[in-house]
């Protein structure tokens, strides 16, 4: 018996079940959004999501430039952008990846961001994933991704800023929140604590640093389930990236100027990417709509591959069915002479039946567990090769900007054997060969006694 | 007389053969009594085999009329000849038709599994029939480990085995050597002789022939001729009270009823 449906289905079911983990992150993010709808997102990156910057491409992030105030990098004082702040808005990079690049900043655009009216602030953000590279081997091929095992963000902890700004989470599970000032402290999410094995009033060593963790907070959505949190210089230091930021958050004074202000930014410097909360919102539904067409494709794909393991089950029982039949055909003619002899010394119809209605079932039944252990031992390679490649049914979205939906169902096409499915097979085995051999049988048992006195 | 077992009344039997109906049995009148050893014999295709199947309810007459033990079998359907040749007949074979993967033992108990005898019945009755054919301790052997005589006489055992009212046996002794031929003879012969069976041996050797106690002569479907055989004169035994012919394995004459001594 050939597993393929099981197979399948399992597949499915994963792939199902991380459809659902994004659509729900989708509909996170969408309501994030809508409370923040004077975001701006600015960027020097040409794309919206992709990889980061490497920091000695782009120019320095100098503290001294913004404001010309003597601001050290992390110690950000709201007033030195001036404003009421009172209206929060984000402005942010596109980065996500392996290394968070920076966002060059001098003191020209730092001053025209500010000087641009209804800006309310600029906050500098330093966001830098840790991970290990690893490689694994499909179906033939190698590939190499990395795993993230953690996300820095440093943020300047700024009273003002931490009371005004929602930059800092808000659902904390346990011990605190980071204060204003703070610094060789970190703010854990649960996935962090479980992956440090530390939790409030521990210390972690990140990048051969040691904080103490003062918190752990609780991920809303995929957006930050990595996310440890610490101070902007701390961040910086660590990851040797003193004197760079990866984005900048822009605060409009009111969500109306948001679209006049991110006119403005683009005017003043087509260089930048610039894309207000509303813009991520429509991005973010266009991509909802991809991924649910690369959903759908992937169900259908995964549906193909069902109808099409079942069409092979349904050969392999026709087939099964028909070397039941001859193979007994052949028995019953070739025994003729002993069905005669057992006829002739009293064994009734009945009797002769159920003996070789028997033996086939025996027969079928002994056929089952040889299959059975050859499945068991060659189901991994076969998998390989009856069902489609695993990249076929896995599916990558990278939703952008904290967002991530890189994630594949590709292991879940591996059939593996399940004791319910071993019993399936020895059932099936037991129904086809008494479904083989009841005409035979049936053939048996008609035979005439007078055969035993022929010769051979 | 003696008790009849088997009667056949202008019995008949043709065969179709395309359009030509070639009578294989024509006209049969033949009655055996209990006890006897009849031999049939005839060249090829005198219907020697037709015969024997007919006999044993292997096969049905076109015509005539089969009584065993007075019951009329050629009306009976398939059913209820199972068990008529399961509990009154016993088959002995040219090829002897052991099951070739049953030991001698398993062999003989077959007949009997058909009549649900018990196991351990089975398996002690098994055991003593094969010591009366001289196998005592080739019980578990398979039919290959056995040599031609000595399978056929595991499946004289067998024909035994439910104690049949008649046993048939088609050519006992075509495929055997000379030696092996006059073994099989004399057990049947002596069995005959002790157990008082009704044997009819279908077979076209004089010599294995004449050790029993009638001759038929069977050519073109009729029986021509009828002579008595050596075993006859062994066998012959008389009441003393009534002086008519008992078997010998008779212990009450069944005729006066009275006690017989038992010389054999």
């Amino acid at each position: 018996m050939i597993s393929i449906p099981a197979g399948a289905t399992a597949n499915q079911a994963s792939t199902l079940s991380l459809s659902q983990n994004l659509v729900n992150t989708i509909t996170q993010t969408e309501t994030n959004i809508n409370q923040t709808l004077t975001e701006i997102d600015c960027s020097l990156a040409s794309g919206f999501e992709g990889f980061g910057f490497r920091p000695q491409d782009n120019g320095n992030f100098t503290p001294g430039q913004f404001g010309g105030g003597s601001v050290l990098p992390g110690n950000f004082t709201p007033g030195q952008f001036g404003g009421g702040m009172d209206i929060p808005g984000q402005f942010g990079g596109g980065a996500f990846s392996a290394r968070g690049g920076s966002t060059p900043m001098n003191q020209s655009l730092y001053d025209d961001i500010v000087g641009i009216s209804d800006v309310a602030a600029v906050v500098p953000m330093l966001q830098v994933t840790e991970g290990t590279n690893t490689t694994m081997e499909m179906f033939g091929r190698t590939f190499t991704r990395m795993v993230p095992d953690y996300e820095i963000m440093g943020l300047p902890l700024d009273s003002t800023a931490l009371s005004t700004y929602p930059i800092l989470p808000t659902n904390i599970t346990s011990g605190r929140n980071l204060l204003s000032g703070e610094t060789g402290v970190v703010l854990l999410s649960e996935n962090n604590s479980a992956f440090f094995k530390a939790g409030v009033g521990d210390t972690v060593t990140i990048l051969d640093h040691t904080f103490l963790v003062v918190g752990v907070h609780g991920s809303s959505g995929m957006e930050d389930r990595q996310t440890l949190y610490m101070s902007l210089s701390d961040a910086q230091s660590i990851t040797n990236n003193t004197g760079y930021v990866t984005s900048l958050q822009v605060f409009a004074s009111d969500s109306a100027s948001v679209t006049s202000i991110s006119s403005v930014i683009s005017a003043l410097h087509p260089e930048l990417q610039v894309t207000t909360s509303q813009q991520r919102l429509t991005q973010l539904e266009a991509m909802r709509t991809n991924y649910e067409t690369a959903l759908a494709n992937s169900e259908a794909t995964v549906a193909q591959t069902q109808s099409v393991a079942f069409e092979e089950v349904g050969v392999a029982v026709a087939a099964t069915s028909l070397i039941v039949l001859f193979l007994m055909l052949y028995t019953v003619r070739e025994r003729t002479k002993e069905i005669g002899t057992l006829k002739a010394i009293g064994f009734s119809n009945g009797n002769v039946m159920s003996q070789f209605m028997l033996e086939g079932v025996l027969l079928s039944l002994f056929a089952g567990v040889v299959g059975i252990v050859i499945a068991a031992v060659a189901a991994p390679t076969l998998s390989g090769l009856l069902l489609p490649a695993a990249s076929q049914v896995g599916i990558t979205t990278n939703l952008g900007r904290g967002l991530v939906g890189t994630n594949s169902a590709a292991t879940a096409a591996a059939i593996s054997l399940t004791p319910e499915l071993v019993l399936i097979a020895l059932g099936a085995s037991v129904l086809l060969g008494a479904l083989g051999s009841l005409y035979p049988a049936w053939r048996a048992s008609r035979t005439r006694p007078a055969e035993a006195m022929k010769y051979e | 007389m003696s008790e009849t077992v088997l009667k056949l009344e202008n019995l008949s039997r043709s065969y179709d053969l395309g359009k030509r109906k070639v009578p294989a049995l024509q006209n049969v009148n033949l009655q055996v009594n209990k006890g006897e050893f009849v031999a049939i014999m005839g060249p090829s295709g005198s219907g020697k085999t037709t015969m024997l199947n007919v006999l044993g309810c292997l096969d049905k007459p076109t015509e005539g009329r089969v009584l065993l033990d007075g019951v009329d079998v050629t009306q009976m359907p398939e059913k209820e000849l199972n068990k008529i040749r399961s509990s009154k007949i016993g088959f002995v074979f040219q090829t002897f038709n052991l099951l070739p993967y049953l030991n001698a033992r398993e062999n003989v108990e077959l007949p009997m599994e058909c009549n649900g005898t018990p196991k351990n019945e089975r398996s002690k009755k098994a055991k003593e029939l094969l010591g009366m054919v001289n196998l005592s301790g080739r019980e578990e052997h398979r039919p290959q480990k056995l040599s031609a005589g000595e399978q056929q006489r595991v499946a004289i055992a067998r024909a035994l085995a439910n104690d049949p009212a008649i046993i048939l046996a088609d050519e006992p002794t075509g495929n055997l050597d000379a030696k092996n031929k006059q073994e099989i003879v004399k057990l049947l012969a002596n069995l005959n002789l002790t157990r008082g069976t009704t044997i009819i041996m279908v077979t076209h050797d004089i010599h294995v022939a004449s050790h029993t106690e009638r001759m038929l002569l069977l050519s073109d479907g009729k029986i021509t001729k009828e002579k008595q055989g050596l075993h006859s004169v062994k066998k012959r035994k008389m009441c003393p009270s009534c002086h008519k012919a008992v078997t010998p394995s008779d212990k009450v004459c069944p005729w006066c009823q009275k006690e017989l001594e038992q010389k054999v």
